[in-house]
């Protein structure tokens, strides 16, 4: 402290070598990337050929080489599901992007009064921490129940999944607010409502897409087992009905277009962050 | 002043608890029992299941037969997911072989392995635990390999200049550093399991806390279906509970941030 310049000049080389010590960690990693490769394509031989030497049964595993040639054939053949692979998607997606969207419009409000004013907190607490323990895919049977096996149930418990997320992150994240920040707006004769909006909320804004993220993973998840129950379209159904044809290809292809979209969903929702929280970042 | 704050923090939640109990009364005393049953007929259910016979099998005996699937895959996925995960994170080697094959299979919902699960293993207690251990797996691996990316150089640093070798600097400092990060994955591996159990039950089996919710869609007793989806709030909330007790015990310089 008494040689502010040194200690800057000390960070700085820190940073520096930090720089460094990462730019080499990358170099090295671009180089055994072959291992990656190594290991992917030996997986898969031996994944093809435990299925040619019937090690394992056709009604357990196909070789990847099947599954390929099944998931081309998806897109122009309909039997046996009667539909293509990209309806099915389609019919989740909707699915699951209503319910999100739904959960985003109404929690990340809820949540960020909830930790802006203490009077709203007090009364949907409560509520909400009695609610919260209980997984989404329990409150399938009784959407069932009020609202039938079409869309508005599975909209509702995708709604459901989506919405404690949602809420529990915009309420962390507001609660985080620097008290500095708050005092400043004060100061400067901001009314309260002026502070939630121009201090509260942006710096609230990372927490909040933590918990979008957090709230898509849970949509998706809790869409797949309410297709997996009650359902005539959607991967969900499409796995599911590959289970009771006994037909793994069909099964592998729904489970890796399930897992390809929730994750070309996160990374949309990670490449908005990055372009919507750096411009309005509060330090 | 602070009486009265105290006072109303007091009484809101009763207060907000009551009005949704109240509401809950009025709007079932306009429906039908079958869509939404009276809180009184909720407490009822709940007295006659904790003495009746659900399929077969009593309502302990549904809940002991969940948490046993859930901690055996829990306990499994432990095991395995931890050294494998921390292993990845200190060795770049084998970083390199496991990754690709980990992020093709990450991505997918645990609860989409329980078809293929059935065709594997059957209906029987292998296919459960199996889509439990797949579900809290995934998340020992990334959290104990984060954990590890994250450990602070500079304390392995400090270990190699005291003169650690490879083998120490792991067990004695990166290891303990990443403890934070281990629980927090242990923490979230018991609550994907149980979510897991809960599906597995649901698409397919005969005891178990899914089976009662199940059941009560079957039976078209949506009180039964409460009292099924109470105990699994609370079954889930004592699980969680237990495991911070034990991070308490077990890293207790964490305190702060629980």
């Amino acid at each position: 402290m008494r040689d502010p310049i040194g200690s800057e000049r000390a960070a700085a080389s820190e940073a520096l070598s930090l720089e460094i010590e990462k730019a080499n960690y990358f170099a090295t990693a671009a180089r055994e990337n072959w291992i990656s490769f190594v290991s992917f394509a030996l997986f898969l031989i031996f994944w093809e050929l435990i299925c040619r030497f019937e090690i394992v049964g056709p009604y357990q595993l196909v070789p990847p080489s099947e599954v390929v040639t099944l998931f081309i054939d998806k897109f122009s053949n309909a039997n046996p599901d009667g539909a293509l692979l990209y309806q099915h998607a389609a019919a989740s997606l909707g699915l699951a992007l209503a319910g999100f969207l739904a959960a985003v419009v109404i929690g990340v409000p809820l949540g960020l009064f909830m930790g802006w004013y203490p009077a709203v907190n007090m009364t949907a607490r409560p509520l909400f921490d009695a609610i919260r323990p209980i997984p989404p895919i329990a409150w399938i049977p009784i959407a069932i129940l009020w609202l039938g096996i079409g869309t508005p149930a599975k909209a509702f418990i995708i709604f459901l999944a989506a919405f404690v997320p949602c809420v529990i992150n915009s309420y962390t994240g507001i609660r985080l607010t620097n008290p500095v920040l708050i005092r400043v707006a004060r100061i400067y004769g901001a009314s309260n409502w002026e502070t939630f909006v121009k201090i509260g909320i942006p710096s609230a804004i990372p927490m909040i897409f933590t918990g979008m993220k957090l709230s898509l993973n849970a949509a998706w998840t809790t869409l797949v087992a309410a297709e997996l129950l009650a359902a005539s379209m959607g991967l969900g159904y499409l796995i599911q009905l590959g289970r009771r044809l006994a037909r793994p290809d069909i099964i592998i292809v729904g489970m890796l277009t399930i897992g390809f979209l929730g994750a070309l969903m996160s990374w949309l929702l990670t490449r908005i962050e990055a372009r919507f929280a750096s411009s309005r970042r509060l330090t | 002043m602070i009486l009265s704050k105290r006072g109303a923090s007091l009484i809101a939640p009763a207060a907000s608890i009551g009005v949704f109990i109240l509401l809950w009364g009025i709007i079932s005393l306009n429906v039908s029992a079958e869509f939404l049953p009276s809180p009184l007929a909720v407490v009822k259910e709940a007295l006659r299941l904790l003495h009746a016979n659900i399929g077969g099998t009593s309502l302990w005996g549904h809940i002991g037969w969940s948490l046993r699937r859930v901690l055996i895959a829990f306990f499994l996925a432990i095991l395995l997911g931890l050294p494998l995960g921390l292993y990845m994170g200190w060795n770049r080697v084998c970083e390199k072989i496991v990754s690709p094959i980990f992020e093709v299979l990450r991505p997918i919902p645990p609860i989409a392995w329980i078809p293929i699960a059935i065709l594997w293993l059957g209906v029987a207690e292998g296919s459960k635990i199996f889509i439990c251990f797949v579900g809290a797996f995934v998340i020992m691996i990334l959290n104990a390999y984060t954990g590890m990316r994250y450990v602070d150089p500079l304390l392995i640093d400090a270990a190699k200049s005291f003169g650690a070798n490879r083998t120490q600097q792991f067990f004695n400092v990166a290891v303990p550093a990443c403890m934070p990060s281990i629980f927090a994955g242990v923490q979230n591996a018991l609550s994907m399991a149980w979510m897991c159990v809960l599906a597995a039950e649901m698409v397919g089996a005969r005891q178990g806390v899914g089976f009662i919710i199940i059941q009560g869609m079957d039976l078209n007793k949506p009180a039964m279906i409460l009292v099924g989806m109470v105990l699994i709030g609370i079954i889930g909330s004592l699980l969680a509970a237990t495991l911070r007790q034990a991070e308490k015990l077990l890293c207790p310089w964490r305190r702060e941030l629980v």
